[in-house]
């Protein structure tokens, strides 16, 4: 019995090593492998710079919006339940299953200039296609339900007592979602942000149609490591991928402590 | 009825308190045009984003009648690549199947140092953007590889990726079930004579095998749409190595917009039909367990 778990124990770091840890590692290597000042000398390429900053301004409108919603929509279907939030419960994970080829091509059918709203935005000087807008539409696509699908299942496994006994004794509904809903959810919350903000800085395929990949204009980081090494520039785009890793791993570490500190705060009250 | 009607009638403040946001008729008022608002917003952000998008595709795939529908489905590139998309999906997912297991049951009944650097690592799939996968796996194991191994341009390749991408589905979805599981039935049987595969047989893996389809199905759905992991490795040739989400790709950028579309619906259509078969077949398992 003994021998047999050691054997399962080192199957599956052997494999969990090989699969993730070691591209982990090359990542690293690859981009460290001309030394120090040739990566920092990297790091100031122009054309990865805008597309890193383009890829920070996405960030920053779609995740804020998809976590508004996400919160939002999670209250709404757990605390006032009807045949529309049945509905929405199950549109929502769509996203999920969809191919991010899929999701580029769906928002080009409908906001490109020959698409169903495409001509009545342009009228507007709004332009969807190979620009911001829709680089943003792309990454909320992708990342619609990951805040919600962290929060639902909490929100229903905590009831509504504590909400309840605070507007009994006469707390208003802005103290009570600051005081106890907000509370509760906080680190499931930031669960589901963390997988947003990742979701968002990784996407590829969605953003690779809808933006066009025009370099130094509509190129995001991601794209610009494709393009990178599309064009035999491996070196600049394993300085790129670094980048990426390193952001990952922070966003996992804060994914690490969001779990602990939610499974002390169930253990807690359970 | 009335008895519960009467009772909150009871239980209303007989004296209101005093009136702040005297505009929406107090802040009882003010909170519900909050929330009407708030679900109309959510309602209008789902519908522009996701729901309109997708019947935009389903219009245009069959604007030109079910004949050329079928048509730009049944192309032999398309066939190919649906055909290769589900086979590396189907291989890759159920070798997760197994490995996902496995990695669930070491991070909860086995004990050692470094385990919560493997716990973590096991997200790394979902923090890490697909592009960076793909250019790492094509840069280790392709024509430069340091340990000589080629697998550009074959299902192998593929499905390494796909197996990449999809192993914290089945972990992440077992594990809690796992951790919940109480030893009691176990050692029951194993007191009883039960060898330990007997024990994992007839008592563990019946418990784990709702949470082991859904993950297995979540990983499915995510394996046959995958693109920025597998597009590098894969050297995309057509009816050899090039998967659905590439062929697709490839017809929007030339132009024939109206073929993507249709074998999009295709792709879309079989990805959401094993969910729900998958979700399916979890939810029967869990009711006949009682």
């Amino acid at each position: 019995m003994r021998r047999s778990s050691m054997i399962l124990r080192v199957v599956v770091l052997l494999y969990v090593g090989a699969l993730v840890g070691l591209p982990l590692v090359f990542v690293f290597q690859q981009a460290l492998i001309h030394g120090l000042g040739t990566f920092f000398r990297a790091l100031g390429d122009h054309q990865m710079d805008t597309a890193m900053i383009l890829t920070a301004k996405v960030a920053l409108i779609a995740v804020p919006l998809n976590v508004l919603f996400g919160v939002g929509v999670s209250l709404w279907i757990v605390r006032h339940p009807s045949w529309l939030t049945r509905a929405i419960d199950t549109l929502i994970d769509i996203p999920l299953a969809i191919s991010p080829i899929i999701i580029g091509l769906v928002l080009e059918l409908a906001y490109a200039q020959n698409g169903w709203f495409g001509s009545g935005l342009a009228a507007l000087g709004w332009h969807v296609m190979f620009s911001l807008p829709g680089i943003v539409m792309a990454s909320i696509f992708v990342s619609l339900p990951l805040v919600s699908r962290q929060v639902i299942p909490l929100l229903r496994e905590m009831g509504n007592h504590q909400e309840q006994t605070a507007a009994t004794l006469g707390a208003g509904p802005v103290r009570i979602f600051c005081t106890i809903t907000m509370r509760s959810i906080t680190w499931a919350t930031a669960y589901g942000v963390s997988l947003t903000l990742a979701r968002v800085i990784g996407e590829y395929g969605a953003v690779l149609i809808i933006s066009g990949n025009i370099a130094l204009v509509t190129q995001t980081l991601t794209l610009n490591i494709g393009a990178n090494f599309d064009n035999f520039n491996d070196y600049q785009g394993f300085v790129g991928a670094a980048l990426l890793a390193l952001a990952s791993i922070v966003l996992l570490l804060i994914l690490g402590v969001a779990r602990h500190r939610e499974r002390k705060r169930h253990d807690y009250l359970a | 009825m009335p008895v519960l009607a009467l009772s909150t009638e009871l239980s209303k403040p007989t004296e209101q308190p005093p009136r702040k946001w005297r505009l929406f008729g107090g802040a009882r008022g003010a909170a519900r045009v909050v929330r009407v608002a708030g679900k109309s917003l959510a309602v209008t952000y789902l519908s522009l984003l996701v729901l309109i998008p997708i019947a935009a595709l389903a219009t245009n795939a069959f604007s030109k009648g079910l004949g050329s529908f079928w048509d730009a489905a049944t192309q032999r590139e398309s066939i190919d690549a649906l055909r290769l998309t589900l086979l590396c999906a189907l291989a890759a997912s159920l070798l997760n199947a197994v490995a996902g297991l496995a990695t669930a049951w070491v991070l909860v009944r086995d004990r050692f140092a470094g385990q919560g650097i493997l716990n973590a690592i096991v997200d790394l799939p979902f923090a890490l953007p697909t592009v960076v996968a793909g250019v790492t796996f094509y840069t280790l194991y392709g024509p430069l590889s340091p340990f000589h191994v080629n697998i550009t341009g074959s299902w192998i390749g593929i499905t390494v990726a796909i197996m990449f991408v999809t192993l914290p589905f089945t972990v992440r979805s077992v594990q809690p079930v796992l951790e919940s599981l109480t030893f009691n039935a176990e050692s029951a049987a194993a007191t009883l004579g039960a060898s330990p595969v007997r024990v994992f047989r007839t008592i563990t893996l019946p418990a784990l095998a709702p949470a082991l389809l859904t993950g297995t199905g979540l990983a499915f759905a995510r394996a046959v749409g995958e693109y920025g992991s597998v597009v590098f490795i894969s050297n995309n040739l057509p009816y050899r190595s090039q998967v659905a989400s590439s062929y697709i790709y490839s017809l929007a950028t030339s132009g024939q917009t109206n073929s993507a579309a249709s074998v999009a619906v295709v792709l879309l259509v079989l990805a959401l039909a094993l969910l729900v078969a998958f979700s399916y077949v979890s939810r029967r398992i869990a009711r006949a367990r009682g």
